[in-house]
């Protein structure tokens, strides 16, 4: 049983209680009763005394607490809910492949998860987690819990990798009204280091440009071929996990049409690119695509390595491959295999936003969706008992007898 | 007052008279003995036939036997005024819920109006209550003692009137009777009284009680005088021995001040049939 309007019962609690102080404290006047020849009687001072609780008294006190009790439990608007907790708890595990030992999330979670909670696992699937679709599942399930407990709590247990958010988890996140609780795991390690990559091309590849940090050493772990690839190439990446990134510069001539942007990852540059003929539509994980949706990079499994195709023409002229976007599509379409489009995983600011301002505070389940009206079903009733009730009292005081003088025997 | 409209009390009374208690000085005609010689059937003595004396009462037969003049005497027979003041003060209109003492008070004054009125009285009722006092004059002529009950009927007792000036009001009366419980002018009252047994006339009191008054069953409770709203006093057990002391000390006390005054003092319970109060009055 809970009240909607708890407060109407405390203040009928206080009346209540103030009219049972009155009907014990107060004193009554004595009756009085004429008598011509009341001078006969001794001159002594009247005194009030004290009300004596007789029977009829009694049941005059039981039927005006119970008015008041009753008016104020219907104000109150009592709702039989049984077994309702007071914390509910969602927990979005991630397990997505971006988590580096599933056996930890699995651990957070059952340090978390008790009975009555939910707990909801994303992007099992996938590489790469989704935060925007996980906050979008514990909204959903926070509002199916809404009527099961009095407050709900958000949490989540994830690697909270960099490619894990997206444009609309800010968005999303701003819909939990609450702080949430940020579990973190271990991130994959390739998710969190960008590797050493070597490109074979000429000294001016504009590319170098956007691989500030490419190794000049051949023993990288991703080598980026920018002409036609070798047999020692494919053997170099099938022998170990090494990617082969094969990203030929467009000859001139050879573009096909302009496109606006591309985008690998978080990684978006607006550009516009010429585009050559599509050699990347073959089978394998896209890793980069155009605006159009056509994919801009393919990458397949060779052997222990994989060979990523990538269909992004490097621009010679200008400044673009200076520009830190392009430069970090560059650094996803470079990564190990698998990978190419994660990013590092969330900084502290990133993860306080998302956490929200203050401590992970429960959230009251009435602020959880859209507002439904309740009416409570014991209110007409008790309101019909206090009407009785005041019937009641009103027959008792009707039936208290007037004291008249007895008459002589 | 179901005993009045009843006509009861007016049957129980039939063939019950009131006579004076002494010889009286009246010139009218009446039923009670006059101090005046008259010409009743009733013979007297003779005396001897003095100028001036009426030709007329000289006997004549006395004259032929004994040639003697002489006028024969007779006893007269005089009426007497007689005037009914009743209290109607609001200490008469109780208990509440019966008004006992107002119900005895108008039936024995009415009974005391229709006996008089009965004897060929002149017979008057005067009702002091709180909208002044009312006075029915005495009369001899039919209809008097439903007048009186006319009277008594339409009056409420209510207020605190004092009786005093009635009673003062009735001089040309010679009888008086107050029914009153002498609650609210007593000493004033029987100052009048005094006046007028000084001045010759017949005054009989009937003192109205109620049971309730002499026996009071209101323990724990305050009691307050309904024409004093200043006493107030509360009445519990202990002391309701000191107040029944108080009363009777009161009554006794009223009871020889007036008989002590001429007065022919009657005391009247609520429990007591009006007939037997009036008996008690009019045949002592």
């Amino acid at each position: 049983m809970t009240f909607l309007a708890p407060g109407y019962l405390a203040v009928a609690g206080g009346l209540a209680g103030v009219v049972v102080a009155l009907h014990f404290i107060v004193t009554r006047e004595p009756a009085t009763v004429p008598l011509p020849t009341a001078r006969f009687a001794p001159d002594r001072p009247v005194r009030a005394r004290s009300r004596t609780l007789r029977f009829s008294d009694a049941l005059l006190l039981a039927c005006r607490t119970g008015l008041i009790l009753a008016a104020g439990a219907a104000l109150a608007q009592p709702i039989p809910l049984p077994e309702r907790n007071p914390l509910a708890r969602i927990v979005l595990a991630d397990r997505s492949g971006s988590v580096a030992d599933p056996a930890e999330v699995r651990d957070s979670v059952r340090a978390l998860v008790s009975s009555g909670d939910a707990l909801v696992a994303f992007d099992s699937a996938a590489s790469v987690g989704s935060l925007s679709a996980a906050l979008v599942s514990g909204l959903r399930a926070a509002v199916s819990m809404r009527d099961a407990a009095d407050s709900l709590e958000l949490a989540i247990v994830s690697a909270f990798g960099g490619d894990e958010i997206d444009q609309a988890t800010d968005s999303i996140r701003a819909l939990w009204p609450g702080g949430i609780r940020l579990v973190r795991v271990a991130a994959r390690p390739d998710t969190l280091m960008q590797p050493a990559v070597f490109v074979v091309g000429g000294a001016d590849d504009p590319l170098r440009y956007a691989l500030p940090g490419a190794a000049t050493a051949p023993d990288a772990e991703v080598r980026v071929v920018r002409g036609v690839p070798g047999g020692a190439d494919s053997a170099w990446a099938g022998a170990r996990n090494h990617a082969l990134v094969l990203w030929p510069a467009l000859s001139p001539g050879a573009a096909v049409d302009t496109v606006g942007a591309v985008s690998a990852g978080d990684a978006v540059v607006v550009a516009p690119f010429a585009r050559g003929r599509r050699e990347a539509d073959g089978a394998g994980r896209i890793v980069a695509r155009w605006l159009d949706g056509a994919p801009a990079a393919v990458e397949t499994a060779h052997g222990a390595g994989c060979i990523r195709r990538v269909d992004i023409p490097v621009p010679s002229v200008g400044d673009l491959v200076l520009d830190s976007r392009f430069q970090r599509l560059a650094s996803r379409l470079t990564g190990r295999c698998g990978s190419s489009a994660r990013s590092p995983g969330l900084d502290g600011p990133r993860l306080a936003a998302l956490a929200g301002p203050g401590k992970p505070a429960r959230v009251a389940a009435t602020s959880i969706g859209r507002l439904r009206v309740v009416r409570s079903p014991l209110t007409p009733w008790l309101l019909a008992g206090a009407l009785a009730l005041g019937l009641g009292d009103l027959l008792l005081r009707r039936r208290r007898p007037l004291r008249m003088p007895e008459a002589p025997s | 007052m179901r005993q009045l409209t009843s006509g009861a009390l007016l049957d129980a009374i039939r063939g019950v008279h009131w006579p004076a208690r002494r010889v009286i000085g009246g010139a009218f005609q009446g039923a009670h003995r006059s101090s005046r010689v008259g010409s009743s059937p009733e013979f007297m003595q003779y005396r001897a036939y003095q100028q001036g004396d009426d030709l007329s009462k000289i006997d004549w037969k006395l004259f032929g036997r004994t040639d003697r003049v002489a006028i024969r005497l007779a006893h007269d027979d005089s009426s007497l005024r007689t005037m009914v003041v009743v209290d109607a003060s609001a200490s008469m209109a109780f208990p509440p819920d019966t008004r006992a003492k107002w119900e005895l008070a108008a039936s024995v004054g009415l009974a005391l109006v229709a006996i008089a009125h009965g004897d060929n009285d002149p017979a008057g009722i005067s009702v002091a209550g709180g909208n002044g006092t009312v006075t029915l004059p005495p009369r001899t002529r039919r209809g008097t003692v439903a007048n009186a009950l006319q009277l008594l009927l339409e009056t409420t007792p209510a207020g605190s009137s004092p009786l005093a000036p009635a009673l003062a009001a009735v001089r040309n009366s010679r009888r008086v009777a107050v029914v009153s419980d002498f609650l609210s002018d007593a000493d004033a009252l029987l100052d009048r009284a005094r006046e007028l047994v000084a001045g010759g006339r017949e005054v009989y009191a009937v003192h109205v009680v109620a049971r309730e008054e002499l026996d009071p069953r209101l323990r724990g409770d305050v009691v307050s005088d309904p024409e004093d709203a200043a006493i107030r006093r509360p009445l519990d057990s202990a002391a309701l021995g000191e107040y029944r002391e108080a009363f009777a000390a009161w009554r006794e006390g009223l009871a020889a001040r007036w008989r002590g005054a001429g007065v022919s003092y009657t005391l009247a319970t609520t429990d007591e049939p009006p007939e037997r109060v009036v008996r008690r009055i009019a045949a002592p």
